[in-house]
């Protein structure tokens, strides 16, 4: 048996911990400090109530509800409550697993009282962070899921074969993980409208799975990071700057898993055409944060426009492969070591201690 | 165990800058700090910060981070009423304000 715990509007109730003022009133947590220029990263309850929600442009949030109340995300707590929460939910002794920042999924087995289990646990979390999560426990991890999000915020929901069906026919098909984007608006094109429709057109989708607990490592498939800028630019430093940003970041992440990539994709966002997306493969793979720039302003020009206006970039590497290659030209060896340096550094003395000059572009 | 299928250090705000980005109020002001460490942890009780003391009501929250190899240790404290947030970088033993909560 799976339990699935999805932390109540995370980010949002954080906030409103370090600043009791704000309980209890419609709150969003931005992503960049401009609160008009920004995207929705977490609503409060009070502000979800309203109809605000994760992803939307700030602006719209302000023009429904005007006395909103604004906090810029700041990562660094986050990313620490979610590990101890994580380390707390060890404490029960089961196999356990990060589904996101704000997701924990555990293989409670054939535990005799699982309802109980998870109020141990509801409570346990309360009484260390001061805030809520909610609960779904099924046979596996995707009903889990789906049954976290029927109840909330701090409730609980079983689904078993006795409420199987009610449960799926009173949750809507968009509920259904994988089902909130352009899959889901397919299917309830095609007349599905909830989970208990699509378990009857698909019985696959909701059959037995034990998640994601397996013992093999998961192999990365792709490397990737992106970025939306806040306003629409057409400079082509200011551009190359943050495909420079990217890369940096794509080959830092490959580096520390001694990975090295053939492909990179560059994608764009041009609000006025649509997204530019486009791959290249390249004989000889590589982790070195500037070659994979190089590469990716190499695909740049094969864009048919030359000054596009562009809203949000993104860089990712794939076909990814262990590195075995042992550079054997001086320049090879020499850029090499260059790397190794600047990675040293930034691990000594914290990320971004020291990057390119041209990444300054960034930050004006 | 299994944290391999999400990575919670992986952050979208490394490159932002602090002024003008994600921390448009960071004051990093150098503060002097009365506190207590207790069983390896720290409980600020007082600070003074431009000739005045505050003494911390309430810290309403805490957490860390790690830049390199220092660990910095944040609080939100209550005092008078007003919220602060302040550190401690365990590698520079340095005390700071970093910001006032509004």
């Amino acid at each position: 048996m799976i339990i699935h715990i999805d932390m109540d509007a995370f980010f949002a109730s954080i906030e409103q911990v370090i600043n009791p003022r704000l309980k209890g009133r419609p709150l969003i947590v931005g992503s960049r400090a401009h609160k008009m220029r920004t995207v929705v990263c977490a609503a409060s309850y009070e502000a979800k109530a309203l109809g605000i929600y994760s992803g939307m442009p700030s602006k719209d949030a302000f023009s429904i509800c005007p006395n909103l109340e604004f906090v810029v995300a700041d990562q660094a707590k986050y990313i620490w409550t979610s590990e101890k929460i994580f380390e707390l939910l060890k404490g029960w002794g089961f196999a356990l697993n990060y589904a996101s920042v704000d997701e924990f999924q555990m293989d409670i087995l054939e535990h005799p009282e699982p309802l109980k289990l998870v109020a141990q646990i509801q409570e346990q979390i309360y009484a260390n962070f001061n805030i809520t999560a909610s609960v779904g426990i099924a046979k596996n991890w995707l009903l889990a899921k789906l049954a976290s999000k029927i109840n909330k915020p701090n409730g609980v929901t079983l689904i078993n074969e006795a409420n199987f069906k009610d449960i799926l026919s009173a949750t809507p098909l968009t509920k259904a993980c994988g089902m909130a984007g352009k899959t889901g608006q397919i299917l309830l094109a095609q007349g599905l409208k909830t989970c208990w429709d699509l378990y009857l057109n698909l019985p696959g989708f909701f059959a037995e799975n034990p998640g994601k607990f397996e013992d093999i490592p998961e192999k990365s498939k792709s490397i990737g990071h992106s970025y939306t800028l806040p306003r629409a630019q057409t400079n082509p430093r200011f551009i190359s700057a943050w495909i420079r940003v990217l890369s940096e970041m794509v080959g830092e992440r490959l580096r520390q898993k001694n990975l090295v990539a053939k492909t990179i994709q560059l994608w764009l966002n041009i609000p006025e055409k649509g997204d530019f997306l486009a791959q290249k493969t390249f004989a000889i793979a590589a982790n070195d944060s500037y070659e994979i720039y190089l590469r990716t302003l190499k695909i740049m020009t094969g864009m048919a426009q030359k000054r596009p206006k562009i809203r949000a970039l993104g860089v990712t590497a794939s076909h990814l492969s262990p590195q075995e290659y042992l550079p054997l030209l001086i320049e090879e060896k020499r850029r090499e070591a260059l790397v190794k340096a600047i990675d040293k550094i930034n691990c000594r003395f914290g990320d971004n201690s020291i990057f390119p000059a041209q990444v300054i572009l960034t930050r004006k | 165990m299994n944290q391999s299928s999400f990575n919670p250090q992986s952050r979208w705000d490394r490159f932002e800058p602090d002024k003008g980005g994600f921390n448009p109020d960071a004051l990093d002001e150098r503060i002097d700090v009365l506190a207590h460490f207790k069983h390896s942890r720290i409980f600020p009780k007082s600070f003074t910060w431009k000739d005045k003391e505050y003494t911390i009501e309430t810290i309403t929250y805490n957490w860390q981070e790690r830049l390199g190899q220092a660990l910095v240790n944040y609080f939100s404290v209550v005092s008078s009423g007003q919220i602060y947030q302040i550190s401690f970088n365990n590698s520079t033993f340095r005390w700071q304000i970093d910001k006032i909560i509004q």
